[in-house]
């Protein structure tokens, strides 16, 4: 436990311990006012000062501490590695807290969400990132508390590895299962298609594409892909689409795009946003095929070469509707779901520097009862004004 | 103020076994216990005299009458009530107090002083007057007996209020021509004005028996000042700068000399004097003042 200081350039307000000596060093014009009727036999002596005299020495005192106090405020002190830390117990949302070890009566006791609530408050809602969560925690923590993980059988929010965090951590698995998080079943890869005409370029390798996605064409060939003009409204379950037609994209599709959807456009039509894309696909070569560019929650990709086989060879391949699906689809989310007894925290990761504790609220409660402390003393009754 | 008639609980309890006699004075008419020069029946014998008609035969000392053949009647001294007169020095030096007692004055402790020669008299029987002599004059209480006439007098002692400088010695008459030869004056003053002690001695010296209670301060006594001070007197309102600690053995010393030299000049003129400080018990002086002779004490 070390004293520190972040602002060390505050200490040259300690030049102002000057004032308050200098304040007590003024000779006061002692004239206090006495009634005496005995004056008759009482001589004038006035006796003169040579020396220097300070006076109310407590004063004084207390009138250096106060400003040697704010030169210290100024200079915001803090104090490292304060006390001994008071072990850590975090339980996963849905765990059974009955199982928890037994800790002593001081130690803090959380649910392992974001803000760590304690354990007091209600279970939080489950999708938490767990192994995040125990990262922030491993760093925000002192190096010297112990920690102790209630974990359930499987949790969701697991990432690539086992965290490694700087401290040993006490890995319990026990009973009780997280709250299903609720996902809907990603349907199937469809694509709706708009075009400016039948004889619109390109129309036709996008028509096999949609074709290709469309579940039932071999089957029921009577069930066809959305393929309409441009004028044509979007079915309402729509998340992908092809624009095939020159010119800027009409504000319905803009808004459409923005609550979520994924459109296609073609080279000749207008970029809707101000910002340009990122390279979305590229050849063999590294010839830039395709940009995106997020807008809402949804995405616009954008052909940079016309839609014709003559400059997009690829169109020809029987893997374009692979690639479209690629190009448009959003990528599946990762598995989040791990079985607690193989996913146990492994030591030997980083540490980090502890973030030190301020000290400048309690300085400043402790220089506002001095400063009381010194008008009570320069207020009330004494012998002499200061 | 320790409730309306100024005396202390404590020294209330402490007056039970004093008792208010003069030296000199004399009880005047009427029944009481200090003795008197009228003659009457009574245990200490005065003389004899000649039968006149009118006495009551049983007055005749008939023993004497068989040893010298004529009528004599025994005639003895009578006990009789004293007068008191308490005369308070209310000038604004009185009204100086202690800083270490604040709401003590010179005139408090004088009031309380006269409450408690008040509560004696009352209590033995004796008459007793009051008054109090300031900047607008003098107010008297004429003397009286009993509860009311106490009253009367703790309410012109709780009128009272230091002002103003001694007044010049017409407007003394009426205490004169009330506090009769014979009578217990007892002043209650700082004695810092030469007229007072004046006074003093010339109702001495016109046979009232004056007994003087010198109000002091205990800053007076001790001069307890540390630094610089602006002194100022009161009556005067004139000021006087002095250091605390320089001026403090001078001034004891002067301060003795002049109390010693007054002590010296009351004393020739006849008057007791007792000398009373702030911060001491109430009837201390009353106890010096009214302590029985050596050869009253039983």
């Amino acid at each position: 436990m070390s004293l520190g200081l972040l602002a060390p350039v505050g200490l040259w307000a300690l030049a102002a311990l000057a004032l308050p000596l200098l304040v007590h060093l003024v000779r006061r014009e002692e004239q206090k006012p006495t009634a005496f009727a005995a004056l008759r036999w009482l001589a004038a002596r006035l006796k003169p000062r040579q020396k220097l005299r300070f006076d109310e020495w407590l004063l004084l005192a207390l009138r250096l501490l106060l400003v040697a106090g704010l030169a210290l405020l100024l200079a915001q002190p803090v104090l490292h590695g304060a006390g001994a830390p008071a072990p850590w117990l975090v339980v996963m949302p849905g765990a059974d807290t009955r199982q928890a070890p037994a800790l002593p009566e001081d130690a803090e006791r959380r649910w392992l969400a974001p803000g760590f609530p304690p354990i007091t408050e209600a279970m939080p809602s489950p999708p938490v990132a767990t192994a995040s969560l125990l990262r922030e925690l491993d760093a925000m923590l002192p190096s010297g508390t112990a920690l102790t993980v209630l974990a359930t059988e499987r949790f969701d929010g697991a990432d690539g590895e086992p965290p490694r965090l700087s401290r040993r951590v006490d890995w319990r698995v026990v009973d009780g299962a997280p709250a299903e998080a609720k996902r809907a079943a990603e349907p199937p890869f469809s694509l709706a298609v708009r075009h400016a005409g039948d004889d619109t370029p390109g129309l036709r390798y996008l028509r096999a594409a949609a074709l290709a996605w469309t579940p039932d064409a071999a089957t029921a060939p009577d069930i066809a892909p959305d393929i309409a003009p441009v004028d044509a409204a979007l079915a309402a379950d729509t998340r992908h689409l092809a624009w095939l037609a020159p010119g800027p994209l009409p504000p319905s599709v803009l808004a459409w795009v923005d609550a979520g959807g994924r459109a296609l456009i073609v080279a000749d039509a207008e970029w809707p946003l101000p910002q340009r894309g990122q390279p979305a696909w590229q050849d063999a070569r590294g010839e830039p095929r395709a940009q995106r560019a997020a807008l809402g929650k949804g995405m616009v990709v954008q052909l940079v070469v016309p839609l014709s086989p003559a400059a997009l060879p690829e169109l020809l391949e029987p893997g374009f509707p692979d690639t479209l699906r690629h190009l448009l689809q959003a990528p599946p989310p990762a598995p989040q779901r791990a079985a607690a007894a193989a996913y146990a925290p492994q030591p030997g990761g980083p540490g980090f520097p502890e973030t030190p504790r301020e000290l400048a609220t309690p300085l400043l409660w402790l220089l506002l009862g001095l400063f009381a402390l010194e008008r009570w003393l320069a207020t009330g009754r004494r012998q002499v004004g200061a | 103020m320790p409730g309306p008639d100024f005396i202390p609980a404590a020294v209330r309890a402490r007056l039970k076994d004093l008792r208010l006699a003069g030296r000199r004075a004399v009880g005047g008419h009427g029944f009481g216990q200090h003795p008197s020069r009228s003659r009457g029946a009574g245990l200490e014998f005065a003389q004899y005299r000649a039968y006149e008609p009118g006495d009551e035969l049983r007055q005749i000392d008939w023993k004497l009458y068989a040893r010298s053949d004529r009528f004599f009647v025994r005639e003895a001294e009578r006990d009789s009530p004293l007068t008191a007169w308490v005369v308070i020095d209310a000038t604004a030096s009185m009204g100086q107090g202690d800083a270490a007692r604040a709401g003590w004055t010179r005139l408090d402790a004088a009031r309380a002083l006269a409450a408690c020669v008040f509560e004696l008299a009352l209590r033995q029987g004796d008459y007793f007057g009051l008054a109090v002599i300031n900047g607008d004059g003098l107010r008297l209480v004429p003397s009286g007996a009993g509860p009311r006439q106490r009253d009367r007098c703790l309410l012109e002692l709780q009128a009272a209020r230091p002002t103003g400088r001694w007044p010049e010695a017409a407007r003394l008459r009426p205490l004169w021509e009330r506090a009769l030869a014979g009578q217990l004056v007892v002043l209650l003053s700082d004695d810092f004005d030469d007229e007072v002690v004046a006074m003093a001695e010339k109702l001495s010296a016109a046979r009232r028996e004056v007994l003087n209670v010198q109000l002091l301060t205990a800053e007076e006594r001790d001069f307890p000042f540390r630094g610089g001070h602006r002194f100022r007197d009161p009556e005067s309102g004139q000021e006087l700068l002095s250091d605390g600690v320089a001026a403090r053995s001078d001034f004891l010393a002067r301060f003795a000399a002049a109390r010693e030299a007054l002590g010296l000049r009351l004393a020739a003129a006849g008057v007791r004097r007792v000398e009373y400080f702030l911060d001491q018990p109430l009837d201390l002086p009353l106890r010096r003042l009214f302590a029985p002779l050596a050869s009253e004490r039983t």
